[in-house]
This record gives C-alpha cells, structure tokens and sequence, in this order.
C-alpha cells in the first residue's frame, strides 16, 4: 500500500511525463507585422527544440484590451490598451515547460503570458452566447394600433355643438 | 435546474470565450454568486478560473465602472 503511494508521488513528480498544456500571450503593440512572426517563430522553435508536440494554435491578432497594461519599454513605463493576443496548446514535459517560461520572462515584447495545464480536446465552446436583442435590421416590427381607427373627415358643426353639449351637460 | 454549461453540452471552460464568461460576471466586472449561476460546485470553480485567466490577459476587466 505504502510502495504504491510512493510509486505515484514518484510519477506525478517525474519530468519525463508528456502533458498537455496551453501557453496565452500577450505582445506589445508596438512591435511590427514582421517581429511578431519572429517573436512568435521563437516560443515555437522553443516548444520543438524541448520535445513538444503542437496541438492547436492561434495566431496573435490585435485586441482591445480590457484594461490598461502597462509595459516597460526601454527604461520607460507605457500603457497600453490594445494587443496581440495569441495562444499555443502544446505537449511537453515539465522541465520543457519550465524553460518556455523562462524564455517568456527574459523576452521584453510579451507583455503578459499565462501558461496551465488543460486537456487535448477543442475547449473552446460551440454555443452562440444569447445576447439581449437577437432583433434583425431587416426584421419588421408590426405594431397594432392600441384601439380602433377613428373616422375621419370632416365633422359637421351641429354634430360638434351636440357633443359639447353632452360634455357640458354632464 | 439546468444552467447554461449543461444546457450547451460545455465540459471545459476556455479563458477565450470572452462571450461566454461574461455570462457570469455582473455589471461590475465581479463574479456571479452560484445561487445566481446556477452551476455544479465543480462548473463553478471551472468558470472562476477562467474568468481570472481571462482578467490576467486583459479579456476580461477587473472592475468595470
């Protein structure tokens, strides 16, 4: 019993063990269309030279941030609120991972990155999220009058004079 | 009672569907209590991590005024 509980400490432990993990990216948006391409060539070449195997990727594409970032740049604090965003779902082995993100960290154009463990499958969910009008331009709203047409044309004046009176009467 | 994760056959919570986790923050930016959710205690924890992957990379706000 005691053997196989060390066995297990033992293999959760053992950096040889391929997992699947997912590496989130933020890059200034300073940095030009063809840097980005190198920048990003760097985690792959990175992810291979370690052993890992690609899984999924999303290619960094600018986004409005949520927030101000701030970033270094140079001896300069700068906020940002745009970014590229991308991402790289991957294979590895702990100490693979371990030096991705010490390669993250020394890299002064990622902004931010996230890296987590997760699963092979496509986690992005299939649903269109409802909105609150789910109303088309090229839909017509018929509205109803609330109450009947009234008559119209011209209005005789002894008819006029009669219904004051009725008013008046009352 | 059914919530939307159940509803949608989701079994993993992306920090990326933006659309999705703003189901479950308020106008404030703060997450949604499971009373109001509606999720399994386990969904719940799913989609808190998320949300605080999603804030970290600026997807999501931290507070909203």
């Amino acid at each position: 019993m005691a053997e196989e509980a060390v066995k297990e400490m033992e293999t959760d432990t053992d950096t040889g063990i391929a997992r699947i993990y997912e590496i989130g990216y933020t890059i200034m948006p300073t940095v030009k269309g063809e840097d980005l391409e190198t920048i990003v060539g760097g985690i792959r070449s990175e992810i291979g030279k370690a052993g890992g195997d690609f899984i999924a990727e999303g290619s960094p594409s600018i986004i409005r941030l949520a927030y101000p970032m701030s970033a270094e740049e140079g001896d300069k604090h700068l906020e940002h609120d745009r970014a590229y965003f991308g991402w790289i779902k991957f294979e590895a082995d702990v100490a693979a991972v371990r030096m991705l993100e010490e390669m993250l960290k020394k890299n002064a154009s990622i902004m931010r990155f996230i890296v987590f463990r997760t699963v092979r499958e496509d986690t992005r969910a299939k649903m269109k999220a409802p909105t609150l009008r789910e109303v088309k331009r090229t839909d017509t709203i018929q509205v109803r009058p609330r109450r009947a047409e009234e008559q119209a044309g011209p209005v005789s004046e002894e008819k006029l004079e009669r219904a004051i009176q009725d008013i008046t009467a009352e | 009672m059914t919530n939307i994760l159940t509803q949608n056959d989701i079994r993993h919570v992306d920090y990326k569907d933006v659309d999705l986790l703003k189901q479950f923050i308020n106008p404030h930016g703060r997450l949604l209590s499971r009373k109001r959710t509606g999720l399994t205690a386990k969904q719940q924890r799913a989609v808190e991590a998320a949300v605080k992957r999603a804030r970290f990379m600026g997807l999501l706000p931290y507070i909203q005024k």
